[in-house]
């Protein structure tokens, strides 16, 4: 009995250790989930739409999740004060917020990443931006979106749907313009 | 008259440590550096240049001329970017694996050597036994022969 035992014993134990550094590996890696449903024609539900997370301003509340916007058209844009590529898109990412509000269809949501408070705030009065922000403080809910460089913009539809995806910086209005109205018609 | 005295050299003495005290319990950039990580790059805050890097080092550097203790600072990194900003998890939750698997591999390897360890001396000894029972009839004689050349 004791002989059998033993092993038993340890062959546990060194599973054990494996599955958590399995664990931790996988935790670390980026997803592409969503790029893939996407690419084969999906449209995958946007992650962690129930996750509250403290609002910067403009939200009315101390904090708040996607499902707030339930609905409406969003344009999920990923971004931190200290990403110069942050601050070259955020006109557009303005133009687009002001499109939204005019046509009433929806808002752009914006997700301030591995940030510190005071300066995010600084970035948003900076550029003059008009939409809600919201702060993911340690990196999980933009790790959902297999977001890891900055910036990314997710536009989901009114079911909160991914329907579009620009992993880095936008550089063309028409990039936004286009999947807006597709995500208005969704 | 002695006693007043005393008493006022003890109570001067007192005040002449306080602010020295205080003066201990200050921290650095330097020292808080080595307890935390660059949250956007994955490596200790002390090795990283990268410009998320520079903020939260110029961001730890307000805090220390702001008078904030370590723990004080830590908190407030802790507040601003998660506890992945600090470089010893804190020992909770699944965090408590960081502590607990090298000491059970410790204890896993010891545990093999006190089993493997007495097994090992057993085969040992088996095996000289046996290479003694394998001495054949003639080899043996011939040893018999030899010690006993030798003790005459």
């Amino acid at each position: 009995m004791r002989r059998k035992l033993v092993p038993a014993i340890v062959v546990a134990a060194a599973a054990a250790a494996v599955a958590v550094l399995v664990y931790g590996l996988t935790q670390q890696g980026t997803s592409r989930a969503l790029d893939e449903a996407l690419a084969a024609g999906r449209r995958p539900a946007a992650p962690q739409t129930t996750r509250l997370m403290p609002a910067l301003d403009r939200v009315g509340r101390a904090q708040a999740s996607l499902a707030h916007w339930r609905g409406k058209v969003v344009v999920l844009n990923f971004w931190a004060s200290w990403c110069s590529t942050c601050t070259a898109e955020s006109a557009l990412i303005e133009h687009a917020e002001r499109q939204l509000a005019a046509s009433g269809d929806g808002t752009v949501v914006g997700i301030d990443y591995k940030d510190l408070s005071s300066d995010a705030q600084q970035f948003i009065g900076a550029h003059s931006l008009s939409y809600p922000n919201l702060r993911d403080i340690d990196g999980s809910f933009a790790a959902a979106y297999g977001t890891d460089a900055l910036p990314e913009t997710f536009v989901l539809n009114r079911l909160l749907e991914v329907i579009a995806i620009s992993r880095g910086e936008i550089t063309q209005q028409s990039w936004l313009t286009h999947w807006i109205d597709a995500a208005a018609r969704a | 008259m002695r006693r007043a005295a005393a008493v006022a050299a003890a109570l001067a003495l007192a005040l002449a440590a306080a602010p020295a005290a205080a003066v201990t319990q200050r921290t650095s950039l330097v020292a808080i550096e080595q307890q935390v990580m660059c949250v956007t790059c994955g490596i200790p805050l002390q090795e990283a240049d990268s410009v998320a890097a520079q903020q939260e080092k110029a961001y730890i550097q307000r805090l220390v001329s702001d008078g904030d203790s370590a723990s004080e600072i830590r908190a407030r990194l802790v507040a601003q970017y998660g506890v992945a900003v600090l470089a010893l998890p804190p020992d909770r939750g699944f965090n408590v694996a960081f502590y607990l698997v090298p000491i059970a591999a410790v204890l896993l390897a010891l545990a093999i050597v006190a089993l493997l360890l007495p097994r090992w001396r057993r085969n040992r000894s088996a095996s000289s036994a046996a290479g003694d029972a394998s001495l054949s009839a003639s080899d043996s004689a011939r040893l018999d022969a030899d010690l006993a050349r030798f003790d005459d």
